[in-house]
């Protein structure tokens, strides 16, 4: 989980365009949207673009996004759960 | 919903958009033997279906793409009903034909035409389609608008055109009463939650046809069926009738979404319930969400309507309401004459010299301003968390509106303005590759939202809050002197501050596909400059400055268009009496046209000032004249010319004016005069 979280935020700051924000200040259980990276709807669509092109994993409904945005964590467990990339 | 299936026709050298213009034009004007005095379109894609395909096979030649443009929609109407007057395109997202129209009657209430050809068009293409779906705002379903299980829109494409006049014919179907602009300044793609802007435009548009709520008998609602318009738009009309509209419905679980077609759709559809007494229900909405508090009409009706509502919302907050009713039920409010300066009251300017103190002095010294700057500098003044996903045309627009916002040392400007010839090109470029690249799997939905022609104007009213009208025109290469025009058309009375931008970028891939005058550029064959000019403009009777007023907009193709531009100016005693300096815009791509003009004009003018053929300094892109309007206040500040321009002896303006003229395909002229 720890690796992929790295990942996460490096795909964040990379995908976002986040260039002033360095992985070391990522909280990852910090709030996703709205919180202090200016992240908003259009982040959290060009994110769910990256995490089915990177992982395989679809997210297109409104209930399962926003609990899959609340944080950082939240989203890695959702990806591990997912992805075919980590099934064993 | 969705594809037009009726035959367009065998004219497979135009792209979709065109031919679908071509046929709703053709409807509003049979039985009108006279051409219309403008053509006035909202279109937010122009030919681009067909460059989708041109680029993914690769073609290099540009005389491909010559209907690529927004303009070309527009143009190509105005020329096949004889139009020799503006052909204005209007480009702010879904409320681009709402928008065209509302000019067109300030057009018309002006007295500056007598007949005004005006809709919207947009052909279905992938950039929109798989935009949306990337935006996960297309309900696979299909649209069901104020549906509790709403989950969308349907895109669709069509063409919808009003002739509209202010004859008093017997032929009148409805009468456009009145309309209202607004925007929301705040959010690129998501509209205001407690739908601020849309109450703002509705709001605006009763103020304008001397309306109450109480009037209005129908409202025929934006209703996308995207889970947050319908609910914004809910909150705003409840808020408008106190919890107690009228009748309303959206036409679009029906229609689809036609984006720059639908305010026209919806005005056209407006006009045949007041004329016809039928009021269309709210196609597949099986169950009203009672969130929004709204009950729409589930089965049509018969009966008569006094006025009708119709609104329409954009990416951008971009918002336009329109006031349709039977012909001669309500009386118009008497109108104020407008005076017509604006008062400048700050501006700048980016070329390849930089910014604008940079680029006046390198004219002093006779050095070269043509270019293009890097996107460190032109982004080096703009927080870099604000404009993260904002790509090169956007950055240009808002260093703009920043550098003369701050010059004006003024309040916020309340409206934006702003033209560009091609848009936000990178975006475009940028989502339409990645979307072949991926085999149309993974496109971006922060290019697609970056990609429409009205995102930079639309940055630039979230950033200062500016909630008035947020119109972006593109007409190649006179863009800049059509956002002119619409400012002075619908912010006539503007006390408050308004901006004013022309800017384009040049695209190293797409810019010489589509500008012709990149490769035919003598000073700088196809080297790839941009930039642009802004001002800050008010009417307040207190400012004090340089003023600046549009003269003349006419197609080239007018007979004795070079005279019927000196009338315009007063004649030729007045001209050699107002103006020390003529600032004339000839496109390579036109340069011998031109040039032909320009002398005819000096010949007939008698005109002996001096000249600047600015576009062999600016080099070539669409909204160069931008730049050149503020290099004349900035000479008029001063009282001289660079004498390396003006000629040895000739450099003082002796208190008068310049004059600002565009030339090629159309003639347009600009007053700029000292305080």
């Amino acid at each position: 989980m720890d690796e992929l979280i790295k990942e996460l935020k490096i795909k964040l700051i990379d995908t976002l365009n986040l260039m002033d924000v360095t992985p070391d200040d990522i909280d990852e259980n910090a709030q996703f949207v709205g919180g202090e990276l200016g992240i908003d709807s259009i982040d959290v669509l060009e994110m769910v673009v990256m995490i089915e092109k990177d992982y395989q994993v679809t997210i297109n409904n409104k209930e399962i996004g926003e609990k899959v945005f609340s944080t950082l964590t939240a989203l890695a467990e959702y990806i591990n759960e997912n992805s075919s990339r980590f099934s064993p | 919903m969705g594809e037009v299936k009726t035959a367009l026709g065998q004219d497979d050298s135009l792209p979709r958009t065109h031919q679908l213009a071509i046929q709703a034009a053709g409807q509003a004007m049979s039985g009108c033997t006279l051409p219309p005095d403008a053509v006035i379109l909202g279109t937010t894609t122009g030919g681009i279906l067909t460059t989708e395909t041109l680029l993914a096979k690769g073609e290099k030649r540009p005389e491909y793409y010559q209907y690529h443009g927004l303009t070309s929609v527009c143009e190509e109407i105005a020329r096949r009903h004889g139009c020799t007057g503006p052909a204005l395109t209007v480009s702010t997202a879904c409320s681009s034909s709402a928008a065209a129209i509302k000019i067109a009657l300030e057009m018309l209430r002006r007295g500056e035409a007598v007949r005004v050809l005006a809709g919207g068009v947009d052909s279905l293409c992938r950039l929109t389609y798989f935009g949306f779906n990337s935006l996960q705002l297309v309900d696979p379903e299909g649209s069901r608008p104020l549906d509790k299980n709403r989950q969308g829109m349907s895109v669709a494409e069509g063409a919808a055109m009003l002739l509209l006049t202010v004859e008093k014919t017997d032929t009148i179907i409805a009468e456009v009463l009145g309309a209202g602009l607004s925007c929301d300044a705040y959010h690129a793609a998501a509209p205001h939650p407690q739908g601020e802007g849309a109450y703002q435009a509705m709001r605006a548009a009763l103020n304008d046809a001397g309306l109450s709520p109480a009037d209005i008998g129908y409202i025929a609602l934006h209703g996308t069926g995207t889970l947050d318009n319908d609910l914004a738009e809910a909150r705003a009309v409840n808020k408008l009738f106190d919890f107690a509209p009228p009748r309303l419905s959206s036409l679009k679980g029906a229609m689809g979404h036609s984006l720059g077609a639908a305010g026209a759709m919806a005005a056209v559809i407006a006009a045949l319930i007041v004329s016809r007494d039928i009021v269309p229900a709210n196609t597949r909405c099986q169950k009203p969400d009672p969130a929004l508090c709204l009950t729409p009409l589930t089965t049509p009706l018969n009966q008569p309507v006094a006025a009708v509502l119709s609104n329409s919302f954009g990416f951008g907050g971009n918002n336009a309401s329109l006031i349709i009713t039977p012909p001669g039920r309500f009386t118009c409010p008497e109108r104020p004459a407008a005076s017509r300066a604006w008062t400048i009251i700050g501006s700048s300017c980016l070329t390849g010299a930089g910014n604008k103190d940079k680029t006046m002095a390198a004219l002093r010294l006779d050095q070269p301003i043509a270019g293009a700057l890097s996107l460190a500098e032109i982004s080096a003044d703009l927080p870099a968390r604000a404009v993260r996903r904002l790509k090169r045309l956007p950055r240009i627009a808002l260093a703009l509106a920043a550098a003369a916002h701050d010059d004006s040392a003024a309040s916020n400007p309340k409206a934006v303005f702003m033209g560009t010839g091609w848009g936000a090109l990178s975006e475009t470029y940028d989502f339409l590759k990645r979307l072949r690249e991926t085999e149309e799997q993974f496109p971006s939905p922060t290019d697609f939202v970056g990609s429409v022609h009205n995102g930079p104007a639309s940055q630039i009213a979230i950033r200062y809050n500016s909630t008035g009208a947020n119109i972006t025109t593109s007409g190649g290469d006179y863009s800049f002197e059509q956002a002119l025009l619409s400012a002075d058309l619908s912010a006539a009375d503007s006390e408050q501050p308004i901006l004013i931008i022309g800017a384009d970028e040049g695209h190293p891939e797409l810019s010489p596909l589509f500008d012709k005058s990149i490769s035919h550029s003598q000073n700088h064959p196809n080297t790839l400059v941009d930039g642009g000019g802004a001002l800050c403009l008010t009417k307040n009777s207190k400012a004090r400055g340089t003023t600046i007023s549009p003269a003349f907009y006419q197609s080239a193709d007018k007979t004795n268009v070079i005279a019927a531009l000196l009338r315009s100016l007063d004649g030729p005693e007045a001209l050699r009496a107002d103006y020390g300096l003529l600032l004339a815009g000839i496109p390579a791509s036109c340069r011998e046209q031109g040039e032909a003009q320009l002398a005819r004009f000096t010949a007939l003018s008698g005109f002996n000032a001096p000249i600047i053929d600015y576009r062999r300094l600016t080099g070539e892109f669409a909204t160069a004249s931008a730049v050149a309007t503020v290099m004349a206040v900035d000479f008029l500040e001063k009282g001289t010319i660079p004498p390396s321009l003006a000629g040895q002896g000739r450099s003082s303006l002796k208190g008068k004016g310049v004059l600002l003229l565009g030339l090629g395909r159309f003639i347009t002229a600009v007053r700029i005069k000292a305080p």
